[in-house]
């Protein structure tokens, strides 16, 4: 770990710089609400007071169609092609650590016995510059998930706001070759180390290990016929979600005899996403459904993986078209919880 | 590496087997492919129709016999419905082989039991070839067959191939209703039939794939014979996109169908949340 | 609320409806739908400026006229959907059981206080808040500043662009879309069994989320609610894209009642502008 500063002004210089120099620069755009490259260039959004962005950058590492390959019939001879990634370097700008934390989480089931290159070589390809949050509103809750507002995690480079500049914390190799190789835009710190990382507020909303717990013993509980009940089953808490990697395969013609084999974004609330060819649907209701998304996310990742498929960062609350609130779903099961045990 | 490219294989023969279930028989383009290729019985693929998508099908055929890959299916939607219109010849695409396997080697040094309804016959063919392949590794094996109706049984080539084996009982049995006159074979649903036929538990393993009506009655008559938890073993369907562990639809709880199954015994089954 | 409460409180009590669909609040104290099965949940109903939901939705989700009928909670714009859906044969006036609030507007962003610029602009176009007919009916409605119509404005730009710039314009704001379908599913006009989206064989709208697809989707979507969209503005609430998604329904509303005289949802017994043959009608293709 390597510490260095940076002046606001700078920080955008060595924005335009990258795009010159043929950098995928991504931040976010002028409204807040998403990751682009056509983001707000004042840097306006280096703020860690404001609102997290209401879609995650998970777009620019798990697209929402991704080409798959290309096929093409020529009267029954198929001929296949590999799509062509834009090979580009890319810097991400901005994020907080309950987007940056998603991909070292995506991570895991991305290379789960096989390899998916489309994620890995965006990620590859990519420094993600962090930054530290200081926002905290009534849907979030990072801290209760394992991570921060000062987390690392998934960073490559980690900034602090420090008046009008950034102290910048290395935080991968990737991360330090970075400031290296950039290094006229960066000036040596002098000052005080930040503070440790320490959690945001030391109060838990909720206590994840007892909400597992309920989890690993009440798939069937009335529990959840009340926390689905309204759901609309849209796919727009999935599609938020910088954890949610669900999807489809589909082919799309291009013309009669060529098209492309594509990767879409599903999730697990649409009636159809489990649906067999037969008609069965072993999740045919929106209580089940939802309970997959909270078993999914809380349990069964971690069985699997050892990751809360979760950042905490309230987006899927926020943006629910009937305020379904995750946040106070956790905490209910862990008043349940606790008021069963004791 | 890109997972999700199938691999070119040509439709080298069409069996049509009932009205609405077809046979082909696939040899893989790449001479690479055809050498390297190699899968466990109970292993499934991704078929690929290009311009139409991909569907999930068991390798029908056994790995004791690498001439060709088979793959049986039942027309049931868009993807099955272009392959029913394929011609010997064409070509289409296969990923795979994915998932878990058969107990093969639990199996040898007993007797084996076959037990399959309707389309279900297909993943157990692969095991049954599999087994007379390699006759010698095991004790008896009987084979309980049934489908809806005469019309409606599948590899019957094979069934009278079995049925003439030393060693092999075959009982084929259509459902009430569904034999034909000159029917020589059992009437009655196979739960009914496994009853009659009460194979021996003892030292016995017991293999069952068809729909899931059929499974959950024939399970409690295994039991009566004798059959413990971890000696039946069944297959379970749930709809699948990438055969990866990715998609994340064919999960049952903590378990993916497509990574840690389909193959499970009834022990495990009966852990599994009841979302299936 | 306690009118609201006592008046569903009867209505399960009495028989009068087998459920109440209505708002409760949340901590943040937003409203939220809510579905009071028993006469305890009553107690949880509420309402004022935050209740943005058009409840008309769940009516599609609920619907078992075995069970009883259907209590629903409806401010004066949302009744519009009812209108519309008994026109369009999918819910029977007696199956249900309205409880018409009057209203006195309500907000466009639940985390600030109700002001003249934090107001709906549907509010603008609602003639009454009262609502036109009910069972029973609480509240009080009071008058209040409308905003802006940013729409309006907006539908003027584009009305003045060129073809090209209007394709342009539309193309950048589908380029954003997710796929999400939460238009659809929030919206109380899109109840098909299997929406033309979803259907598979044939494919008429591909399902990938590129340029070309997204407007497709948005297109089918705007000229499936020709005519029929009511103007509750839901869609455009729950796009996490932020695409003005009722300006091409309003559109096309303003088209219909320019071209035939027609408003979807005024008028229950009304028939319906797409099914209805007219020998007056001036395109020659229909007579
Ligand atoms: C491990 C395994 C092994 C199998 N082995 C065999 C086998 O050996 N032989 C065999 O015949 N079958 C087998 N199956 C079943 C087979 O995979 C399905 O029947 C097949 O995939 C149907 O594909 P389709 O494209 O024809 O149908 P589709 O057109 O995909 O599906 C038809 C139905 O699915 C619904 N549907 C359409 N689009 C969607 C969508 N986007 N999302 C959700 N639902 C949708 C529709 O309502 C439609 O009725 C197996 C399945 C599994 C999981
Ligand atoms: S966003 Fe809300 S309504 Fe839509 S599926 Fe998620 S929980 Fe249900
Ligand atoms: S589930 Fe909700 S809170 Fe958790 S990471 Fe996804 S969007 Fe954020
Ligand atoms: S919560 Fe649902 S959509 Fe999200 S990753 Fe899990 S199964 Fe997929
Ligand atoms: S299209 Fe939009 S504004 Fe029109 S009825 Fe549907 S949700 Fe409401
Ligand atoms: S709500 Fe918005 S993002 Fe979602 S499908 Fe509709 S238009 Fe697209
Ligand atoms: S089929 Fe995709 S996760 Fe199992």
């Amino acid at each position: 770990m390597k510490l260095m500063k940076i002046e606001k002004g700078n920080l955008s210089k060595l924005m335009e710089h990258l795009k010159k120099d043929n950098f995928r620069v991504i931040g976010v755009t002028p409204d807040g609400k998403r990751f682009s490259e056509k983001f707000d260039e004042t840097l306006n959004f280096m703020q860690s007071d404001t609102p997290p962005t209401s879609i995650s950058f998970k777009e620019h590492f798990f697209l929402k169609t991704e080409a798959l390959f290309y096929y093409k019939n020529n009267n029954g001879a198929i001929d296949l092609k590999e799509p062509v990634i834009d090979e580009r370097k890319t810097v991400v700008i901005g994020a907080r650590p309950c987007d940056t934390a998603s991909l070292p989480i995506l991570s895991k089931v991305f290379n789960w016995d096989y390899a998916d290159d489309f994620f890995n070589r965006r990620v590859e390809n990519s420094i993600i510059i962090g930054m530290k949050c200081n926002y905290q509103d009534d849907y979030c809750f990072c801290n209760e998930v394992g991570l921060s507002q000062n987390s690392e995690k998934g960073s490559d480079i980690f900034l602090i706001p420090d008046g009008d500049a950034f102290i910048a914390k290395t935080i991968t190799d990737k991360g330090n070759k970075f400031i290296e190789e950039f290094a006229i835009f960066f000036e040596e710190y002098t000052g005080n180390p930040p503070a440790e990382n320490k959690n945001g507020h030391d109060e838990k909303k909720f206590d994840y290990e007892s909400v597992k717990k309920w989890l690993d013993n009440n798939f069937e509980h009335k529990f959840w016929d009340e926390a689905g009940e309204t759901c609309l089953s849209c796919g727009q808490c999935a599609f938020v979600c910088p954890t949610c990697h669900c999807f489809d395969i589909v082919d799309e013609q291009c013309g009669t005899c060529a098209g492309v084999r594509a990767k879409n974004w599903d999730a697990c609330q649409f009636s159809l996403f489990t649906k067999h060819a037969s008609g069965h649907n072993p999740r045919d209701s929106r209580e089940k459904r939802y309970r997959q998304r909270i078993s999914h996310k809380f349990k069964y990742y971690n069985d699997k993986f050892s990751e809360i498929l979760c950042t905490g960062c309230g987006r899927c609350s926020r943006g629910c078209p009937v305020s379904t609130d995750i946040l106070e779903l956790l905490e209910e099961i862990d008043q349940i919880a606790h008021s069963t045990t004791n | 590496m890109n997972i999700y490219k199938p691999e070119l294989v040509e439709i080298m023969d069409i069996i049509q087997e009932t009205p609405d279930i077809k046979t082909f028989k696939l040899q893989f383009v790449s001479k690479k492919m055809r050498e390297e290729f190699s899968f466990l019985a109970g292993q499934f693929a991704e078929y690929s129709v290009f311009g139409e998508g991909e569907c999930t099908f068991c390798i029908a055929s056994p790995p004791t016999r690498t001439e060709y890959l088979e793959c049986s299916f039942k027309i049931a939607g868009k993807v099955t419905g272009a392959l029913n219109k394929m011609n010997k010849g064409d070509i289409i695409g296969l990923r795979g082989p994915y998932g878990n396997h058969f107990p093969l080697e639990q199996m040898e040094g007993k007797n084996v039991v076959f037990i399959a309804g309707g389309i279900g016959l297909a993943p157990v063919r692969c095991i049954i070839w599999n087994v007379l392949d390699l006759r010698d590794k095991f004790k008896d094996v009987t084979i309980v067959y049934g489908a809806r109706s005469v019309s409606d049984l599948v590899y019957k080539r094979e069934l009278e191939e079995w049925k003439k084996m030393d060693g092999v009982k075959t009982v084929v049995t259509v459902d009430p209703g569904g034999e034909t006159p000159d029917w020589t074979g059992e009437v009655g649903f196979v739960p009914s039939i496994v009853e009659k036929v009460a194979p021996a538990s003892e030292n016995s393993i017991a293999i069952i794939c068809g729909p899931p009506i059929m499974i959950k009655y024939t399970f409690p008559v295994l039991e009566k014979l004798g059959f413990t938890e971890d000696n039946m073993i069944t297959t379970l369907e749930n709809r699948m996109k990438c055969g990866l562990g990715k998609c994340g639809r064919c999960n049952i709880g903590n378990v993916y169908v497509c990574k840690d199954g389909p193959v499970f015994s009834y022990k495990e089954m009966l852990e599994l949340p009841q979302e299936y | 609320m306690d009118q609201l409460r006592s008046v569903c409180r009867q209505a399960i009590s009495e028989n009068k409806a087998a459920f109440i669909i209505g708002y409760t609040e949340d901590k943040h104290h937003h409203l939220k739908p809510f579905i009071a099965h028993n006469v305890e949940e009553t107690e949880k109903l509420t309402f004022n400026c935050n209740a943005v939901n058009n409840l008309a939705v769940f009516i599609h989700r609920f619907h078992n006229p075995s069970q009883g009928k259907i209590g629903i909670v409806l401010k004066p714009c949302d009744l519009k959907a009812i209108n519309a859906l008994v026109q369009e044969n999918r819910v029977k006036r007696e199956d249900l059981y309205v409880i018409g609030v009057n209203c006195s507007g309500v907000v466009k962003d639940q985390n600030k206080e109700f002001s003249k610029e934090n107001t709906q602009i549907k509010c603008r176009s609602c003639a009454s808040k009262t609502p036109a007919w009910f069972d029973v009916v609480v509240g009080e409605s009071a008058e209040f500043e409308l905003p802006e119509d940013d729409m309006a404005i907006l539908m003027k730009q584009i009305d003045e662009m060129t073809p090209e710039q209007r394709l342009e314009f539309w193309n950048a704001e589908f380029e954003k879309c997710l796929k999400c379908y939460a238009c659809r599913e929030v919206c109380p006009m899109c109840y098909c069994e299997q929406c033309i989206a979803d259907k598979t064989e044939p494919r008429w709208i591909e399902s990938s989320s590129t340029t070309r697809a997204n407007f497709t989707w948005n297109m089918i979507r705007a000229f499936h609610q020709a005519g029929r969209c009511i103007g509750c503005g839901e869609c455009d609430r729950v796009c996490p894209a932020d695409i003005p998604l009722s300006l091409l329904n309003r559109k096309m509303g303003m088209v219909a009642f320019k071209e035939f005289g027609y408003r979807h949802g005024t008028d229950m017994n009304a028939p319906t502008l797409i099914g209805t043959f007219s020998t007056s009608d001036h395109e020659e293709f229909i007579r």
